[in-house]
């Protein structure tokens, strides 16, 4: 299995040392191996739980809740009933964002179209052909 | 028999969208007017709702609340599809 140290997990999810640690620190990831050197080496399953925090941390999901999440994630057929519930209703939360944005795209990708069609042409792409071509 | 529901989705700034008004006028006045009761939507007023319905690009149609074209229709393929819901509520 693929290892991490700690710098190279903070360039792979733009997540900070200190906050790696704190997740360690608050259980939202199991104790951490570490080399003989004390060095803490993340697996894969540690970045796959990383990048859920990340996500779940998107949706405005506290600490508390993502803790709880995850234990539903270790272990989905024992998972408490309280955390069934909670799973169950992040889950409505999460379609009902999944609605707002899929509008959201919508609205801009049409006004995006509405621009380019204009007769006036469209200076938000003009915009971004030049930045492309300058870059 | 409640009239057949006709939206047009244009825009300010869109040049083909003056083009479907005087067809889908024609069309009215030539299936009657009772039959079929048009709007014009500016899409920049009702955003959300032209999204919901799917439309990405102008002049759209939606005909009774669903959306029939994405683009200008001819006015042979608009005819038909109006003729067919005339029919279908006759029959």
């Amino acid at each position: 299995m693929k290892e991490y140290r700690i710098g190279a997990v903070t360039t792979l999810l733009g997540m900070s040392a200190d906050t790696l640690r704190y997740y360690e620190k608050i259980s939202l990831l199991p104790v951490v191996h570490r080399m003989a050197s004390g060095v803490r080496v993340y697996n894969e399953r540690d970045i796959s739980r990383l990048r859920f925090i990340k996500r779940a941390q998107k949706m405005q999901f506290s600490l508390k809740e993502i803790g709880d999440l995850l234990s539903m994630r270790e272990n989905p057929q024992h998972a408490r009933d309280e955390v069934r519930v909670l799973t169950q209703r992040k889950l409505g939360e999460v379609e009902e964002h999944l609605c707002d944005l899929k509008l959201l795209r919508g609205e801009l990708q049409l006004l995006l179209n509405l621009c380019i069609a204009s007769d006036e042409g469209c200076p938000i792409i003009e915009g971004i052909d030049q930045d492309e071509h300058s870059a | 028999m409640d009239p057949i529901k006709v939206e047009v989705f244009s825009s300010p700034g869109c040049a083909k969208c003056g083009r479907i008004r005087p067809v889908l006028q024609l069309l009215v006045d030539e299936l009657g007017a009772e039959r079929i009761e048009w709007r014009e939507i500016n899409v920049l007023d009702e955003l959300d709702y032209a999204v919901a319905l799917g439309v990405l690009s102008l002049p759209a149609i939606a005909i009774d609340g669903e959306l029939a074209f994405r683009t200008h229709p001819s006015t042979r393929a608009l005819r038909q599809v109006l003729e067919e819901r005339i029919k279908a509520q006759t029959t």
